[in-house]
């Protein structure tokens, strides 16, 4: 009997330790997937495209010799501002490099503008403005119309308004009565009115002056509200967050995504949420230069176009990826870094065609590059390639830590 | 009440009705008879004109029934039954009418106001104004795009196309046309929107380029800006289908002006024809790809002046172009005209731009219309062509089977002619010129306006003294006339002055140049898009009129009077001092030095500006054209300042 009892209650306990160990493969399974769920929905927030691959149009392709000011997306056409002309990119080929024998007001493109309500496309140059508008050119300068100086920087299309940055204020012409405002030192507050930059949103239009910070401008109250260095002093930041990080600003531009304008200078990147400063130099982040000629941005995405490569930053997780050449091997280099500082360095064949990054542009998922010496075309790697930077660097953690 | 009396208060009402139409009759015949009288009686015309029509714009409805005609002066669109070839129906538009486009159905029209600013929505069926809808400045013409829910509308003052949305009644956007749009239309397969503009942009001192504005109906954006070289009053676009070529038609005027008036050779110094523009294939639109030809519908001897309307058959086999100085509709075999534009290498227009022999291969007909005949219009059938006659309130019919005229159709105007409608007649025929070649209106377009351009006039040393073309508009109370003063009235300019120097006739009679003069003195500027709302200044121009009054300068140094604004642009006399001055404009290919100082009201549609039309905007009168300060003390202002003295004068 005793036996037989002891075998019940060991069949029992079997079968209760199966139910149990059961019921835990089934929670072990529950908590895996859950896992992988929340480990894929990290790693989606984190993904990043690597843009291993570059197309290069320079002057070995006829591409234009020297500098490229900017670059433009407007659909399938991408345009170019040279030295030498405003060049038409189209389906990958040079379709006509426009200089002054066109019509072009002048040779030296600084900006380009597309206003999507007319497909007209607005110029800036040293020299005046122009407007192609169904295959003709246009032109504005300061003597022949109300254009407040020649070196024209930027355009950007507010409505029914054009903006144009100039070395002597922002100029505003309203395409319906031909009127022109400019907004400079006398009435608005301009610390200095040489406008680099445009950037405009629904409420307000952002002005980024080299030496006069970023003036916004409230289109509902018609009011200013400049940023600029808080204290006044040396025109630089003392504190990290302070305020905007110097008051030469290259370049302001608005992500709607986060709300944030983000400003370029020559000592350093800022971004503003309406709240807080978000400021960022070689010392403290994977920026590759503190001298910033551009910044673009758009989701969790912000761009420097700095004078030693082209700098991404995941600003959700404060991982930098950084694109140029090496002037080594002529190969690309991709700089990996991740918020707690650690590097990680790839190779790739191809690269931008120069370390001196002007401007850029997005063309879907592919970006368009201004270098000092032609025009890139960046494409990241296409199907499940993409990497997170994070998890790749926390892979491989045998690369360098930054000091 | 009793039956008796309510009889009787019935029969007392009747009688009061019957004598008040009576009495409304009499009075009118009284007025009507007054005008008439004192017109004739006076030198110059009296009192109001009398309600002329001048039909200007028509639409046929769908279905062939309605022809719906626009009158520009007697602000009214009207309904001719085709069937009985009356008028039915009449209702009143806003000021100026001068376009009218018709929905699919047939059901609604639509008919712009130029002097309103807007365009009357109006129910075809009941002849009512559904609602207004606003537009730019000076709208003209007017067409549907082929989904019927925007409307564009070409806007003559502000140089730009409204694109209405008709389910919400707004404007959705405007696209910079070329200089002073005049005509719309959608093309044939529904893509495009083709504009045509009168005057055009552009040194003056050059040829002129006029534009074909093609807008992308899907897009809504600008597709091309076709240029075509050395001509200006491009009017109605006529498309030919594409059994004939698809090729656009488009009336134009092709000046010499940089050319001495004594040239002769090669039709003297301006002839008229038209553009042949064929639009490229589907697939590869784009302005380089437009081919243009230009052709002449001038004859060796005989010019026919002014081409304003222009329609193509529904089988493509006719063009029909009226001359509306000559009143003459040109019938065009489309056959023979695609043969020699096709046999024209391409973008080698000049081959047949200038031949005057070869009208004789393409034109079939020439056939007499009314007077001054604008649009022209084919029934859906295509047996029968209408053209409007602006100066006899009269619709021309053609038999497009016999080319043959049939009996006019009766719009119903005045049929006196008072001294001022006479003056009108005068003012926009071309019989009195030698060979017909042109009209007062010829130069002086859309009812009065400068050309735009820079003339070669009469002067003792060839090429020298180029001149701007004045405008006509608002210009009473301003002589002398002449950028030399030379004219103290317009009797003079008018009179012997145009015989033996414009028009190389026996020119007007003194009772006709009387008529004439009076005429172009009653021409009023139209409403201008810069005016101040009610009376109030905005801030720049508020800051700009006080530039424009100022005595002393930034620094505080007194301006000298003569050397002040309204020293020489009084507001009492129309900005104008009405005499001569040296203001340091003269060039070395003028043989005076000072120039008679221009009004300034309406000076925002003048341009180009000073005597030779050297400044292409107001603003360059100043920062290139007045470098010692003698035209007024600039020399001080910053561009802020004189951005605000131009929004100010753009006010007047």
């Amino acid at each position: 009997m005793g036996t037989g009892m002891d075998m019940r209650e060991t069949v029992m306990k079997k079968n209760i330790e199966k139910k149990i160990h059961a019921t835990r493969k089934i929670v072990r399974i529950f908590l895996c997937a859950g896992l992988c769920l929340l480990a894929s929905a990290g790693l989606k927030a984190q993904t990043v495209p690597l843009y291993t691959r570059w197309v290069n149009y320079t002057q070995a392709n006829g591409f234009p010799p020297g500098e490229v000011f900017c670059v433009t997306v407007d659909g399938d056409r991408v345009w170019a501002g040279t030295e030498h002309g405003l060049v038409l990119i189209e389906q990958g080929h040079i379709k006509k490099i426009f200089t002054t024998k066109d019509g072009l007001v002048s040779n030296v493109i600084m900006g380009v503008a597309v206003d999507h309500k007319s497909g007209d496309v607005w110029i800036a140059a040293f020299g005046g403005a122009s407007v192609y508008s169904g295959g003709q050119f246009r032109n504005y300068t300061s003597m022949s119309s109300g254009l407040a100086n020649d070196l024209v920087y930027a355009a950007a299309v507010q409505g029914e308004y054009i903006w144009l940055g100039t070395a002597a204020g922002a100029s505003r012409l309203d395409t319906r009565d031909g009127s022109w405002t400019i907004f400079n030192e006398t009435n608005a507050p301009f610390n200095e009115p040489w406008v680099y930059s445009l950037a405009v949103t629904p409420g307000k239009v952002y002005i980024g002056a080299w030496g006069g910070g970023v003036v916004a401008y409230d289109l509902a109250h018609h009011t200013w509200r400049p940023y600029t260095d808080p204290d006044g002093e040396m025109e630089i930041v003392l504190y990290r967050n302070q305020g905007l990080i110097h008051n030469i600003v290259s370049s302001v531009v608005y992500n709607a995504d986060t709300k944030m304008f983000w400003a370029s200078t020559y000592f350093g990147l800022s971004g503003y949420d309406g709240r807080n400063w978000h400021n960022y130099l070689t010392k403290d982040s994977g920026l590759a230069s503190n001298f910033v000629n551009a910044v673009r941005s758009r989701g969790n995405a912000v761009w420097a176009c700095t004078q030693d490569g082209l700098s991404e930053l995941d600003y959700a997780h404060n991982a930098w990826v950084t694109y140029r050449p090496n002037s080594k091997t002529g190969r690309g280099e991709i700089l990996m870094t991740a918020p707690d500082g650690k590097q990680r360095r790839l190779t790739t064949p191809t690269a931008p065609a120069h370390n001196y990054i002007l401007s850029m542009d997005f063309q879907g998922e592919d970006i368009w590059v201004a270098t000092a010496q032609g025009l890139s075309h960046g494409i990241p790697e296409r199907n499940a390639t993409k990497i997170s930077n994070a998890e790749k660097i926390k892979e491989k953690s045998h690369e360098s830590k930054r000091d | 009440m009793s039956t008796a009396l309510a009889f009787s208060l019935r029969r007392k009402m009747l009688m009061s009705a019957a004598f008040a139409l009576v009495a409304a009759l009499l009075l009118q015949e009284l007025w009507h008879g007054t005008q008439t009288a004192a017109a004739a009686s006076s030198p110059t015309p009296a009192g109001h004109p009398l309600p002329y029509l001048s039909p200007v714009a028509m639409q046929i409805s769908p279905d062939g029934r309605w022809l719906y005609v626009v009158c520009q002066d007697g602000d009214r669109v009207l309904a001719v039954d085709l069937r009985t070839r009356q008028v039915v129906r009449q209702m009143s538009v806003g000021h100026r009418p001068g376009g009218i486009a018709v929905s699919d159905d047939g059901h609604t029209l639509y008919v712009t106001s130029e002097w309103q600013d807007e365009v009357d929505v109006i129910d075809a069926d009941h002849f009512t104004v559904l609602r207004k809808l606003a537009t730019g400045a000076g709208p003209a013409g007017v067409a549907l795009d082929r989904t019927g829910k925007t409307l564009y509308v070409a806007n003559t003052l502000s140089d730009d196309v409204s694109l209405l949305d008709l389910a919400t009644g707004t404007e959705r956007k405007r696209l910079v046309a070329g200089r002073f749009p005049e005509y719309v239309t959608a093309s044939r397969d529904g893509r495009f929107l083709y504009v045509s503009n009168l005057l055009v942009r552009g040194p003056a001192d050059q040829p002129p380029v006029s534009e074909l504005t093609v807008i992308d109906a899907a897009q809504q954006t600008i597709a091309a800006r076709v240029a075509i070289p050395g001509v200006i009053q491009m009017r109605t676009i006529a498309e030919m289908p594409t059994n004939a070529g698809g090729a656009l038609l488009v009336p134009f005027m092709r000046p010499k002006n940089l050319n001495p008036l004594v040239q002769i050779h090669q039709g003297w110094y301006l002839t008229h024809g038209m553009a042949v523009i064929e639009p490229p294939h589907a697939e590869a639109r784009s302005s380089q790809k437009f081919r243009v030809t230009e052709v002449l519908l001038d004859g060796l001897n005989q010019s026919y002046a002014d081409g304003f309307g222009a329609v193509v058959s529904p089988d493509g086999r006719w063009a029909l172009v009226t001359a509306s100085g000559a009143d003459v509709v040109s019938v065009i075999n489309t056959a023979k005209l695609n043969a020699i534009v096709h046999a024209t290498p391409a973008a080698q227009f000049e081959l047949t731009a200038d031949r005057l022999d070869l009208s004789s291969e393409f034109v079939a007909q020439r056939l007499q219309t009314g007077k001054n005949p604008t649009a022209v219009v084919v029934a859906p059938d295509g047996k029968t062509a209408y053209i409007a006659n602006r100066m006899d309130d009269t619709v021309s019919v053609v038999n497009l089977g016999t080319m043959q005229m049939e009996a006019p159709i009766d719009l119903g105007g005045p049929k006196s002619v008072t001294r001022l409608r006479h003056g009108a007649q005068l003012f926009y025929s071309a019989r009195y010129c030698q060979q017909g070649q042109m009209a007062c209106a010829t130069c002086h377009p859309h009812g009065g306006l400068s050309d735009g351009l820079a003339w070669s006039l009469e002067t003792p040393q060839l090429g020298r003294d180029v001149v701007e073309n004045k405008t006509l508009l608002g210009i009473d109370g301003t002589a002398p006339f002449k950028w030399n003063g030379k004219n103290p009235n317009l009797e003079t300019q008018d009179g012997p002055r145009t015989a033996a120097y414009i028009f190389r006739s026996q020119g007007f009679n003194k009772s006709e140049v009387e008529d004439l003069a009076g005429f172009i003195l009653a021409l009023r500027l139209p409403p201008g898009p810069h005016q101040s709302n009610k009376g109030q200044l905005t801030d720049a121009q508020a800051r700009g009129r006080a530039i424009f009054y100022r005595t002393r300068t930034n620094t505080g140094a007194l301006i000298p009077p003569q050397k002040r604004c309204y020293f020489c642009h009084s507001p009492y006399t129309h900005y104008t001092s009405r005499v001569l001055m040296n203001v340091g404009t003269a060039t070395r290919y003028d043989t005076i030095q000072a120039f008679d100082v221009p009004q300034l009201e309406g000076v925002a549609m003048k341009p180009p500006y000073l005597h030779n039309g050297e400044a292409q905007s107001l603003e360059e009168i100043w920062t290139l054209f007045n470098p010692q300060d003698e035209h007024g003390v600039t020399s001080d202002m910053d561009k802020v300042q004189l951005n605000d003295l131009i929004e100010y004068l753009k006010t007047m």
